[in-house]
């Protein structure tokens, strides 16, 4: 009987009355339930069943801030679902509404400018960065490191503060349209930028002797939550969750996107598949970053400023806009892009968000609205991780895990 | 005789002014003062501002009488699945106890002012140990008494815990009576002396104790039972109002205490103050210097939390018996050492 | 010049030794912020953040330039934009009043994603540079047309003092007084 779990599902017994659903469990088997109203879960819920302090079964319940983004995808036209699906995200909005933009871009047979590319890319890494400040916050919160909580958000606000110099808004950028992104670098911004790199290498030292080498969280993180290569890629789990697990798997390098081959940047790859290893591929992804940025704004200061939208756009613009875009450098929008129509046709956009891979599958029937437009997360490829992370260990391993994991539920229940 | 002769005579008795005015009223304004510090330290460590708005001049000191205050207000909800004596008499208890070992430490070398005739005071440091060891009973009671899967864990949490850190608080505290030939707190610190602390002459003694403390009063690095992202907040999880400020309150009042001990023990007690005659001189300022000294080993605690985070359980326990318990060991028989060489 | 994966394995630490130093230096650096605490804070009310001037805060119409053609109602993601019909006089024969459509707006439903300032072809729509207006109840929040063009007042100006927000080599971010009107 122990060790073994039994499932009866609802049916009617000898008197026609329903039966309950129940779940019996093995003896000495205590089923704890860890969310969602819960101060270490986030919008999910966890069931854990624990023999004595060991996890024997885990079983992550998502759907909770489940938000209909692929059907309401397909009632708002083409450019406004772009605030939508920020909205999955929102500390990640570059990154993960960039996909779609490419991929109706490539319906519509427009392609953003060289500078334009540039910017994606430079907004896109200060996401990123911003991204992994906050997976670092929460981590610290779970392990009761409150002082990386502070930090990570304090440090988090200096790349948000960039974006917003960039954009105007301090998290949903709405920043790249179809055929190009909406504003150019402000005055005084590389300067800006070339700061908060510097400020930001210093701050990852001090990360590293609070934080990363502190004993104790060194030993709640060592060989706890092993994910093994294989079952990695059994199981498709994707980003830095994957790459701790030794997988070489990037978008930017299988398939480079906007001018990502044309940079000079490392993907670090951990073998140890551990919540260690899973830690260490973030923070030298935030180095990497900062690389990234300081070319970016190199070549964004050193060459001359074109239009930052698509030849066949900006050839429709009336002289007002040209003048606008040259004086405040910002791109303005045509008044047809509300109600446009895409050629038919089908198009996947992918790209490497903070959390890992994210898919857009984009289908137009030549309408105002996409017909389909399939969304798959990162974070929805990594919640199957909890299963098979968690048995096996402590009670008090689930959050190291849950943090090291970096799983974001309004990601994945979309 | 008059009132006032009265009153000293009263809040001079050793047993009223050291459990209710040091240890109650005492812990009451050092519990305070010992939060305010722990969300100061805290808050300059992460470089944010901290308790403030409630009043700005005083750094905020006035937003932990407030919270004390919504804490009393507030409408206790008691569940009805739970078991209704234990859980209300648990934190009751727990704090009151908590606050015993105190009736039993001398403050002063003044034997007009001790708390046990001169012949238990020869015991004094086992004593108070013994009593040091009776609170976490209440904490598991509290845990079980409440019927709800966190708290249980929480308290099951709590028993290891104890198991661990019990022999190391003693055994640490032993190695001061080890280096002083004593059980006497009186004579222990009086062998101190000055200067030459026992935390100097016998250091693997006092981080042994100083840790022990740490773990039993479950502060940072070891906030384990009530560790909120797994188990919310532990044995506590069914708590409100203002039986949950007493839960609260009963670990820093039980940190106070054994502080208390630590300060006698290995700080040099009541010194560099020479304890005379009168009430004043022979008693009253005498428990003022060993307060602070505690105090300050109460707000060193308090800052851990801004630099550490939470060991696993299993992990407290490794450290524990494979690290703290040959270290206290080892202190012991450094202060045999010490002693036989006449060092102390 | 080009990406590449970058192999790494972490470096294991056992010892005691270890142990202790990384203890010690997790408190140094405790006591380092202790001591010098380097805060980020923005004491808000007290301090108000100046922000930039392309940032996206309220939007106000420029009633003059609007030409009445709805693209803004028509972007708006969260459809907070509408039009409305309006009888006023027709500058031509002031004597026959017309018919012109303007826009209003729900600032329950706006995202300040912007899109309605940038797709005006007339810049009859412009962002104020804040965003932190409080409103008593809901109702209030729906702007008709006398309201849309007026930038709605900045209590927190009243009391606070306007800091500017920049990023510093050493200390991230740092708050800079912006004096009167500057």
């Amino acid at each position: 009987m122990s060790g073994e779990v039994r499932v009866y599902g609802g049916w009617r017994d000898d008197l026609g009355l329903k039966v309950i659903p129940t779940r019996r469990l093995a003896r000495d088997v205590y089923e704890v339930f860890i969310g969602p109203q819960h101060p270490g879960s986030g919008h999910m819920r966890i069931i854990i069943r624990v023999d004595g302090d060991v996890i024997v079964e885990a079983d992550p319940d998502i759907g909770y801030v489940h938000r209909t983004m692929e059907k309401l995808g397909e009632i708002r036209g083409w450019i406004k679902p772009i605030p939508l699906f920020e909205r999955m995200a929102i500390h990640d909005a570059c990154n993960i509404t960039l996909p779609y933009v490419r991929a109706v871009e490539k319906l519509m047979g427009v392609e953003a400018p060289l500078r334009a590319k540039y910017l994606r890319v430079l907004l896109c890494e200060i996401n990123r960065i911003a991204a992994h400040l906050y997976g670092f916050a929460i981590f610290g919160v779970f392990l009761g490191h409150s002082t990386m909580y502070m930090w990570a958000m304090g440090d988090r606000e200096v790349f948000i503060q960039l974006a917003e110099e960039l954009t105007g808004a301090r998290l949903t950028h709405s920043y790249p349209i179809p055929g190009g992104v909406r504003r150019d670098i402000p005055q005084g911004f590389p300067d800006m930028a070339r700061r908060a790199v510097k400020y930001m290498r210093k701050r990852l030292e001090e990360y590293r002797k609070i934080f990363l080498d502190n004993p104790v969280i060194r030993s709640r993180l060592e060989d706890v939550g092993v994910i093994p290569k294989r079952l990695a890629a059994e199981l498709g789990i994707v980003g830095p969750n994957a790459r701790g697990s030794g997988i070489q798997y990037d978008v930017r390098i299988i398939e480079p996107y906007e001018v990502y081959d044309e940079l000079d940047f490392e993907v670090p790859v951990y073998t140890e598949g551990d919540a260690l290893a899973r830690t260490y591929v973030r923070v030298e992804e935030i180095r990497q970053s900062l690389r990234i940025i300081e070319q970016v704004v190199e070549w964004l200061e050193k060459k001359p400023r074109e239009p930052i939208v698509d030849e066949s756009i900006y050839k429709k613009y009336p002289p007002l806009h040209k003048k606008i875009l040259e004086s405040q450098g910002r791109a303005k929008l045509l008044p047809w892009m509300a109600t446009m129509k895409v050629p038919a046709g089908r198009a996947i956009g992918r790209g490497e968000t903070g959390r890992g891979e994210i898919i857009y599958y984009v289908e137009s029937d030549g309408g105002m609205n996409p017909y389909r437009v399939r969304i798959v997360t990162p974070s929805a490829r990594n919640a199957i991780a909890f299963k098979y992370a968690l048995p096996g260990h402590r009670v008090m391993d689930l959050p190291a895990i849950y943090g090291s994991l970096d799983y974001f539920p309004p990601e994945a229940d979309r | 005789m008059s009132l006032a002769e009265v009153a000293a005579a009263i809040i001079g008795w050793p047993p009223v002014w050291q459990v209710l005015v040091i240890g109650f009223l005492g812990s009451l304004v050092i519990a305070v003062l010992a939060v305010w510090f722990e969300r100061k330290a805290a808050a300059r460590v992460q470089r944010r501002l901290g308790p403030y708005w409630a009043s700005p001049r005083l750094g905020g000191l006035l937003h932990l009488i407030a919270d004390m205050v919504r804490y009393a207000f507030q409408y206790p909800i008691i569940p009805r699945t739970v078991d209704l004596i234990p859980f209300l008499a648990a934190p009751i208890a727990g704090m009151v106890i908590a606050l015993l070992p105190l009736a039993v430490v001398p403050f002063t070398s003044n034997p007009a002012y001790w708390p046990l005739p001169p012949s238990a005071m020869e015991y004094s440091l086992l004593i108070a140990l013994a009593i040091v060891t009776l609170p976490p009973i209440f904490i598991i009671a509290a845990g079980w008494a409440s019927n709800n899967p966190f708290a249980v864990i929480g308290g099951v949490r709590e028993a290891f815990i104890i198991v661990a850190y019990e022999l190391i608080a003693i055994l640490g505290f032993l190695g001061a009576a080890a280096s002083t030939g004593t059980f006497n707190l009186v004579a222990i610190v009086e062998a101190q002396g000055g200067i030459m602390w026992l935390a100097i002459l016998n250091p693997l003694a006092f981080l042994a104790a100083f840790i022990a403390i740490v773990m039993s009063t479950s502060a940072f690095p070891f906030e384990i039972p009530e560790s909120e992202p797994e188990v919310v907040a532990g044995p506590f999880t069914e708590y409100s109002g203002l039986l949950y400020a007493l839960n609260m309150g009963g670990a820093y009042m039980r940190r106070f205490a054994l502080s208390i001990i630590l300060a006698l023990t290995f700080l040099g007690g009541w010194y560099p103050l020479v304890p005379g005659e009168g009430l004043l001189m022979g008693y009253i300022l005498p428990s003022v210097v060993v307060v602070v000294k505690a105090v300050i080993v109460v707000l060193a605690i308090s800052f851990l939390r801004a630099v550490y985070g939470r060991y696993r359980l299993d992990q407290a326990l490794d450290l524990a018996w494979k690290i703290l318990l040959p270290m206290a060991l080892a202190g012991i028989a450094l202060g045999l050492f010490e002693a036989s060489i006449g060092l102390t | 010049m080009a990406p590449r994966i970058g192999l790494k394995s972490l470096e294991k630490r056992r010892t005691l030794i270890d142990g202790v130093r990384s203890n010690l230096h997790v408190l140094a650096i405790g006591v380092k912020y202790f001591v010098n605490p380097r805060r980020m804070t923005l004491v808000y009310p007290k301090e108000y953040p100046r922000l930039s001037e392309g940032y996206r805060g309220f939007i106000i119409l420029e009633k003059k330039k609007c030409i009445s053609c709805a693209a803004c109602a028509r972007i708006c993601p969260s459809a907070a934009m509408k039009m409305i019909r309006v009888m006023e006089p027709d500058p031509k024969h002031p004597e026959k009043p017309r018919m012109k459509q303007y826009p209003v707006i729900n600032y329950q439903r706006c995202i300040f994603c912007g899109y309605c300032v940038d797709v005006c072809p007339t810049e009859a729509l412009y962002h104020v540079n804040y965003h932190d207006v409080v409103y008593d109840n809901l109702a209030e929040m729906f702007w008709d047309l006398d309201t849309f063009q007026k930038e709605p007042e900045y209590k927190t100006a009243l009391e606070g003092r306007p800091v500017r927000i920049m990023v510093h080599e050493e200390l991230g971010l740092i708050k800079v007084p912006v004096g009167e009107g500057g």
